[in-house]
């Protein structure tokens, strides 16, 4: 028992003198690995190539969202935003399980939700959509009602030009991600409809929408979504406080919309 | 040298302090475990999916959507911004940041418990050390043998180099098993990612580079090592020149848990990066978190932590063997 | 031979000088009491010989070697119980001794069983420490003090919390290992009766300093005192004064004893026709030459 007690004394001594240098030397490895890198040395040592291990389930309805505040849903006291009611709704009618996966940033513009769809991992959930939805543009025309405000026609045709481009490419790598999806590109409503200089910009709304709709229509299989309708004559009803995003019941009205274009 | 170290070791193991810390940390691993678990089963129901990837770009976006918001400020928003990048940065490159399984959870446990757990468990062997042997009057019988003074602390320090090693490695052990039991036992050699750099100019990977999990674990642990190290020394020294135990212990409770608080709260007052408790969480420099001080980097903090720990031994060998014992 | 040896050794703790300058000589083989009241300087004085704390200045050599400069072959030679023996209660009586063993260079396994026998704890050695009584860790003090085979055995208060038989059998344990062993043992304590019983010569000490150094027998002896108990008394009293100083108490006079003069003294009182009722001799007790010497310095 005394002999047993004091090897086992010694036995440990032993053990953490060891552990101490294992330490010892883990410390003395992170500092040289993290003091002395030099830029643009990517080792790869044990990249194991892992298998996109993403279930593709066929019972599985797949909604992916990408785009600004609208499909983030900015403005509904809920936060569900049209995405919400319309999965809402989905699942309602709907007896497979739906999956939606919201990527909207908020305040994001044609050209960053172009980067954005670029990317690896973007691309790889579009990939697996059976529906993908996309509310672009108003942060483009609007910037926060400013080009509006100014309303230098000039102004607006260039940065229509801009954004028409960008469209185009983001649908076009949309589509190459994903040949099958059904794509809906939910248009722009007129959120200054009521102001003094209402009817000219319903004017540049509609024809905006309208170059939006046609580039839409290039592309198989994808549909432009008018909204401007919805919230031609009863606008403020449909506002959030901040006279530019919608309330939870422009959301839905959204939602219904949309919902009545999905067949499954 | 040996025989003293044999000494300290005997008295360090009759009384069960050691056993009381793995105890303690044995509770806690199951609570941090049940409390992650919850996390991912929450995660789950929300997201319908157990793909992790899915989830990282959720929390991408929800990061990107809060940036979007003015309000936050500015400090708080580059930090947000440097997650980002680095979320993007593993998923584009397929990496999983929270492999589940029991070393990824050893891993995230040890980071976490860099800076308070661990340096808890640490003050209640080394703040004990040497004031024990004063309140129990045993000193009078330690010092008055054939033995050079600073022999018999070098004894005690070293003993607590062991303690900390020990405590470490059971620490990891426990977790690791613990943990692996509701998330498994694998993740090895799960590529991990090193060398992120926060710079002025904000994240910086142009020098990482992929490594099997262990051995980012085995850099944690190295740090967490030196961490544990320093902060000992200070309740080693504390302990030396306190007889009260419970003084020395409140002492180093105080300054580590205002370390806590101050992290928190001083991006401003830049000074306040020279105090040894803000440059405890030596671990996010290696998986590239932002640190509590713009500027602070990782050789700033371990040339902090060494002039601590220097001053520490220092004080402590000059005190023990200049002190009259009454 | 001399085993220890201190000269003019001076403490001062800030601008306070607390020992004086305390100078002491131990020969092998006997036993030396270091009396004083409490807070006279013993315990720092027992410090500065142990090592715990540094004089100020003055030197103290154990087998020749200075403690200062050569402390670890100085220490080989010494043993010591600094106030209580505090062992570590959690271990093992037996653990303690190896704990205190390993910590002597060269230290042979069989002096283990020696000390232990030789302080009579087989029985008890691997007990907790914390379930001995107080004797008992007194015995387990001096075992740990013996282990290194010293010449020097410094005691601070060894009979302190003992029931009387304690006291007796722990007086005769230093004796013995003064006389078997040829050890010096240094004994403090603030007890003038353990003292007398237990010393072969005695320091008195007070306030910071030696006041006298001698053998105990030599001590008591010059303090001898002459009771008279005469009659009349007045007439006594003049007559005793011529040839010496008197002192009245309260029915007798206290002259000096001087065994060549006592005679003469009493047949000048017999001639002057003063009557002899009782002429006694009476040695002092420590108390009160220790009263006398440090002119009224408490003492037990």
């Amino acid at each position: 028992m005394l002999i047993l007690r004091k090897s086992l004394s010694i036995i440990i001594t032993a053990i953490s003198a060891v552990l101490l240098l294992v330490w010892l030397g883990g410390f003395v490895y992170a500092v040289q690995n993290n003091l002395n890198v030099k830029a643009g040395d990517i080792k790869d040592t044990s990249r194991n190539s892992k298998k996109s291990s993403v279930v593709n389930n066929e019972k599985d309805l797949k909604v992916v969202a990408i785009g600004d505040s609208l499909t983030r849903g900015m403005g509904d006291e809920t936060g569900k935003g049209y995405i919400g009611y319309l999965t809402d709704e989905m699942k309602a009618k709907s007896d497979k399980p739906v999956i939606v996966q919201n990527l909207g940033i908020s305040g994001q513009e044609s050209d960053q939700l172009l980067a954005q769809v670029k990317t690896y991992s973007v691309t790889r959930q579009l990939k697996e959509a059976d529906y993908i939805l996309i509310t672009i543009g108003g942060n483009d025309l609007f910037q926060g009602g400013q080009t509006l405000a100014d309303f230098q026609p000039a102004a607006i045709k260039s940065i229509q030009k801009k954004y028409l481009r960008n469209l185009d490419a983001i649908l076009s790598r949309v589509r190459s991600s994903n040949k099958e999806a059904v794509i809906f590109l939910v248009g722009l409503y007129n959120p200054f409809i009521e102001l003094d200089n209402g009817k000219e910009t319903s004017q540049v709304v509609r024809e905006w929408n309208f170059n939006s709709a046609e580039t839409a229509a290039k592309k198989p299989k994808t549909v432009f979504v008018p909204t401007f309708d919805l919230f031609e004559l009863k606008v403020n009803d449909y506002l959030y406080s901040d006279h530019f995003h919608p309330n939870a019941k422009g959301y839905r009205l959204i939602a219904e919309r949309v919902a009545a274009l999905l067949t499954w | 040298m040996n025989n003293l170290i044999q000494n300290e070791m005997l008295k360090l193991l009759a009384r069960k302090r050691l056993i009381v810390v793995g105890g303690i940390l044995a509770i806690l691993v199951v609570l941090f475990t049940y409390a992650q678990y919850q996390t991912v089963q929450t995660q789950l129901k929300k997201l319908g999916t157990t793909d992790w990837r899915t989830t990282l770009q959720q929390q991408i976006i929800d990061t990107q959507n809060r940036l979007a918001n003015s309000r936050i400020p500015d400090d708080f928003k580059k930090e947000l911004e440097v997650r980002v990048k680095q979320q993007q940065y593993y998923l584009d490159n397929d990496i999983n940041p929270a492999e589940p399984g029991a070393p990824s959870f050893t891993k995230e446990f040890m980071e976490n418990s860099i800076d308070l757990l661990l340096p808890l468990m640490i003050m209640v062997i080394a703040s004990d050390l040497v004031s024990s042997e004063f309140s129990m009057g045993s000193i009078k019988l330690l010092l008055t043998r054939p033995v050079k003074r600073w022999k018999i602390l070098l004894s005690k320090y070293i003993t607590l180099l062991l303690a900390i090693s020990l405590i470490i490695a059971m620490m990891g052990l426990v977790s690791y098993l613990i943990s692996g039991v509701v998330f498994g036992y694998k993740g090895w050699t799960a590529p991990a990612f090193s060398g992120f750099r926060i710079t002025e100019a904000g994240f910086d990977s142009s020098g990482a580079s992929i490594i099997p999990q262990w051995q980012f674990i085995l850099m944690d642990f190295g740090v967490v090592w030196f961490a544990a190290v320093v902060v000992g020394t200070l309740s080693f020294m504390v302990s030396v020149l306190i007889r009260s135990t419970a003084a020395g212990m409140g002492i180093i409770l105080a300054l580590l848990i205002a370390g806590a608080i101050l992290s928190n709260m001083v991006s401003s007052w830049t000074s306040a990066k020279y105090f040894f408790m803000l440059n405890m969480r030596l671990t996010d420099y290696l998986n590239g978190s932002p640190p509590p001080i713009e500027g602070m980097t990782l050789s700033f903090s371990l040339l902090v932590l060494t002039v601590w720990w220097l001053l520490a031994l220092v004080i402590s060998f000059t005190v023990f063997t200049k002190k009259d014992i009454y | 031979m001399i085993t220890l040896s201190v000269k003019d050794l001076k403490k001062r703790i800030g601008k306070k000088e607390i020992i004086k300058g305390i100078d002491i000589e131990l020969y092998e083989g006997e036993v030396f009491g270091f009396l004083g009241p409490n807070g006279a300087g013993k315990t720092t004085t027992i410090r500065m010989l142990t090592g715990l704390i540094r004089p100020t200045s003055g030197s103290i050599s154990i087998c020749g070697y200075d403690l200062q400069t050569d402390f670890t072959k100085a220490m080989m030679h010494l043993g010591c119980i600094v106030e209580n023996p505090e062992l570590y209660p959690f271990l093992s009586g037996y653990d303690n001794l190896v704990h205190f063993a390993r910590m002597i260079p060269g230290f042979r396994n069989e002096r283990l069983r020696e000390v232990i026998d030789l302080v009579g704890l087989s029985e008890r050695i691997h007990d907790k420490v914390k379930t001995y009584s107080l004797g008992m860790r007194q015995r387990l003090g001096i075992a740990q003090a013996l282990l290194g085979k010293p010449k020097v055995l410094i005691l601070d208060e060894p009979t302190n919390g003992l029931d009387p038989a304690g006291i007796r059998e722990m007086r005769q344990f230093i004796r013995e290992l003064a006389k078997n062993e040829g050890l010096s043992v240094l004994v403090s304590s603030h007890l003038l009766s353990e003292i007398q019983l237990l010393c072969d010569r005695v320091a008195i000490i007070s306030k910071g300093a030696v006041i006298q150094t001698d053998t105990v027998q030599a001590l008591l002896s010059s303090q001898e005192r002459m009771i008279w108990r005469v009659e009349p008394f007045q007439q006594a009293k003049e007559i005793l004064g011529t040839f010496t100083e008197v002192q009245e108490a309260e029915d007798s006079l206290i002259t000096e004893f001087d065994s060549d003069k006592a005679g003469l003294w009493s047949r000048e009182l017999v001639n002057s026709g003063v009557r002899i009722i009782e002429m006694n001799r009476r040695l002092p007790a420590l108390e009160d030459l220790f009263l006398e010497l440090t002119g009224g310095d408490r003492i037990e």
